[in-house]
């Protein structure tokens, strides 16, 4: 926060009366009693920034191998289109590490298995590394793995075609719901109701 | 001597037992209604947040309420925590439980779909020979239900089908059907199946809850104290009367135990809720029913299609759009022989577009699909009765305890047969359909959701004339201890494919006027 800014908010706080300071100091198992807010009113709102504004997310649950096969079918599934900013202009890998890094082992293993599964096959077929497969080669072995699914809670039984439908699924949402694609719809004057909703607080938590 | 005896203790807050507050308090009865939750103050715990506010960017915490299928980032504080609230079932056999303890419960959230049951319900076992018929007959119900609706503003089309029995509707007019939504009717009416519309519960500001439309005026009466947070784990018999004398509770915050006294005791906790109640205060259950004939509907069905025309843009005005609502239309006619017994409604939608899932595509091909596809789609979906088996059942696992040191629930309940070829004939006959009208089907499957995702859990508290076979008699009232009541889904005898809430307003409205009549003979 500017410092001047924050000068500024300070400056507008009334000072807390004496005597009511002097009565909560007698009295300090009171909830507010003594030095702090405790009758404080029009305390200054502080502005924050979101960390994404201000810093990057450590990738450090895929191996180097896996999140750069993960960042390329990231660029190749969701590229930007039409105007909109695709996965790897909103970091949306990064983001799926950490989220797949806080998911249950079921998860985990889908995504480990299903990177390190394209991986070799792109050995096997084309002798070099996914993330440096070209276009053609790519499409070669996603387009198989391609399914409709009617039914999100019926997905294939083949795991390969079951991670890829998660990863493509995880990757359009994660970009969808990034800071950068709201910054980009705001500065394009555009409104994208989508992704905002009315959020509950926790409400009387134990 | 207790600090305080109230006339009655009602446990739980939302639908069923706001009615019974609203009900006693007005023919001056005193209530004392526990709450386990909070209250939720609308102004302060709401805010609107874009998803990248959010933690997790709106996919929600992994892992947390994995049981609650309409959970996700924006609502999950509204949900009970399954951390601290578990229950267990056997993996090869998913339930989802899905619950709310803020005051109000669940009324808070309903979807407001408005529907009686019709006798083809209440006497299931004469229509079709599935099930047992409840003690009761429409005719019954329909004053009740009659005066819910009044209360709850109930909007809908009458059209005099025994299936779909008509109420005390607000008057309203209809927009024309959209093109598509009129050639799905044509094409029903052509096979002999009646077209309507929602019957929908309009409330009070969008509202139709037990917090504006029924508490407000039961705390008007000065006669109805609520106290919130106040977890309910047993309830209280005399041991000289054999009467219910109260409950002990738990402080949700401080855990202190506490214990309320009261004359008459209703439970209007939710089914499961108030069936863990009475197994683990081990009362009520004389007839060895409790706990069983859990059941709720099917939901997940579904079939889209895609119309030529309106594909690229191209929709010309009054083609797309609106809804219609086909309330059961399957074994109304003992003559027609059907691979399954009982029935679902069908909602049909026009106008939707499709989904990413739709196409096996990805990147600009993806786009392009999602774009030609925008605005041309419909599609049907379905609320199907399930079975009622004894075998499906609760029963309190000893083994696992909520953070406040009460047994949990174990669930253990199975589809059968029955709802496979209910859900099968569905998506047959929504393809059917659509493709006779010329439309390319998009997607098709006759999957559903695990048992309790409807959130329409019923029947663990059965009604009937037999105290052998049922725990409630048909004024809700206890077999065994006339002075317990429980109003709220537990006493269903079969749920039929509608939303319960106005049955169980109705039940709840009728079973407190009786307790104020018994009350004032001196016979509870």
């Amino acid at each position: 926060m500017k410092r001047r800014r924050f000068l500024q908010a300070l400056s507008t706080a009334p000072a807390v009366p004496a005597l009511v300071q002097e009565a909560n100091a007698q009295q300090p198992g009171r909830a507010g009693g003594g030095r702090g807010t405790g009758a404080a009113t029009d305390i200054p709102h502080i502005p924050v920034a979101a960390p994404d504004d201000a810093a990057d997310t450590v990738a450090k649950f895929f191996t180097p191998a896996q999140f750069a096969t993960l960042r390329k079918l990231a660029g190749i599934l969701v590229p930007p289109v039409k105007g909109n900013l695709g996965a790897l202009d909103t970091d949306a890998p990064e983001f799926l590490d950490f989220l797949v890094a806080s998911s249950p082992a079921d998860t985990q293993t889908l995504y480990r298995s299903g990177l390190d599964g394209l991986a070799a096959t792109a050995r096997r077929q084309f002798s070099k590394a996914f993330a440096d497969l070209d276009a053609k080669q790519a499409d070669q072995i996603l387009k198989p793995l391609l399914v409709q699914v009617p039914w999100v809670y019926d997905l294939p039984k083949d795991p390969m075609k079951h991670f890829l439908y998660q990863v493509h699924s995880d990757l359009r949402t994660a970009t969808r719901n990034s800071p950068e694609a709201a910054k980009a719809v705001a500065a394009s004057g555009r409104r994208s109701l989508s992704t905002t909703g009315l959020y509950w607080n926790p409400i009387d938590p134990v | 001597m207790p600090k305080k005896e109230y006339d009655v203790l009602i446990v739980g807050s939302g639908h069923s037992g706001g009615m019974a507050a609203s009900i006693l308090t007005k023919n001056g009865i005193s209530c004392l209604m526990l709450n386990a939750g909070p209250e939720a103050d609308y102004q302060r715990d709401r805010t609107t947040k874009a998803a990248h506010e959010l933690p997790y960017r709106g996919f929600n915490k992994p892992g947390r309420l994995s049981h609650v299928y309409q959970a996700n980032e924006f609502n999950a504080n509204q949900w009970v925590d399954e951390k601290e609230n578990p229950y267990t079932h056997d993996p090869a056999k998913p339930y989802n439980w899905v619950r709310v303890r803020l005051l109000g419960g669940r009324s808070l959230f309903w979807a407001r779909q408005s529907f009686r049951l019709s006798d083809y319900e209440f006497k299931a076992a004469e229509i079709d020979g599935g099930g047992d018929s409840w003690p009761i007959s429409l005719a019954d119900l329909a004053p009740f239900y009659s005066r819910v609706e009044g209360i709850f503003h109930v909007t809908g089309r009458k059209e005099g089908w025994p299936q779909f029995p008509d109420g005390n509707f607000i008057e309203q007019s209809y927009p024309s059907d959209s093109q598509t939504i009129a050639k799905v009717t044509d094409l029903c009416k052509a096979r002999g199946i009646g077209v309507s519309k929602m019957r929908s519960s309009q409330g009070e500001g969008g509202l139709a809850s037990s917090i504006n439309l029924l508490l407000p005026g039961a705390v008007d009466t000065g006669k109805l104290d609520i106290v919130s947070n106040a977890i309910v784990r047993e309830i209280t018999v005399d041991k000289k009367t054999g009467k219910a004398n109260g409950a002990f509770f738990i402080d949700r915050h401080s855990k202190r135990e506490m214990h309320a006294s009261a004359k008459v005791v209703i439970l209007a906790a939710g089914t499961l809720e108030t069936t863990r109640l009475l197994l683990n205060s081990g009362i009520a259950n004389s007839s060895g029913v409790l706990g069983h004939y859990l059941h709720d509907q099917i939901y997940g069905v579904s079939v889209v299609a895609s119309v030529p025309e309106a594909r690229d843009g191209k929709a010309k005005p009054g083609m797309m759009g609106g809804s219609a609502f086909i309330p059961r239309f399957r074994n109304l006619s003992k003559d027609k022989k059907s691979s399954f017994i009982k029935g679902y409604c069908a909602i049909i939608g026009s106008g939707g577009s499709a989904s990413p899932n739709h196409f096996p595509a990805y990147g600009e091909e993806l786009q392009a699909k999602l774009d030609s596809y925008q605005g041309s789609c419909v599609s049907g979906s379905i609320y199907g009765e399930r079975t009622v088996r004894f075998e499906n059942h609760v029963r309190i696992n000893k083994d696992v305890k909520d953070a406040w040191g009460i047994p949990a629930l174990h669930i253990d309940v199975k589809d059968t047969p029955n709802e496979f070829a209910m859900a099968k004939d569905a998506a047959d006959t929504f393809e059917e359909l659509f493709k006779e009208a010329g439309w390319d089907i998009l997607s098709k499957t006759d999957k559903f959701y695990p048992p309790g995702y409807s959130i329409h859990e019923v029947g663990t508290a059965r009604m009937g004339d037999n105290p052998k076979s049922s725990v409630l008699n048909k004024w809700c009232q206890s077999h065994d201890i006339k002075n317990l009541f429980v109003v709220d889904g537990s006493s269903f005898v079969t749920c039929g494919w509608q939303n319960p809430t106005m049955t169980i307003l109705a039940l709840s409205m009728r079973a407190s006027e009786y307790l104020v009549e018994e009350m004032r003979k001196g016979n509870v």
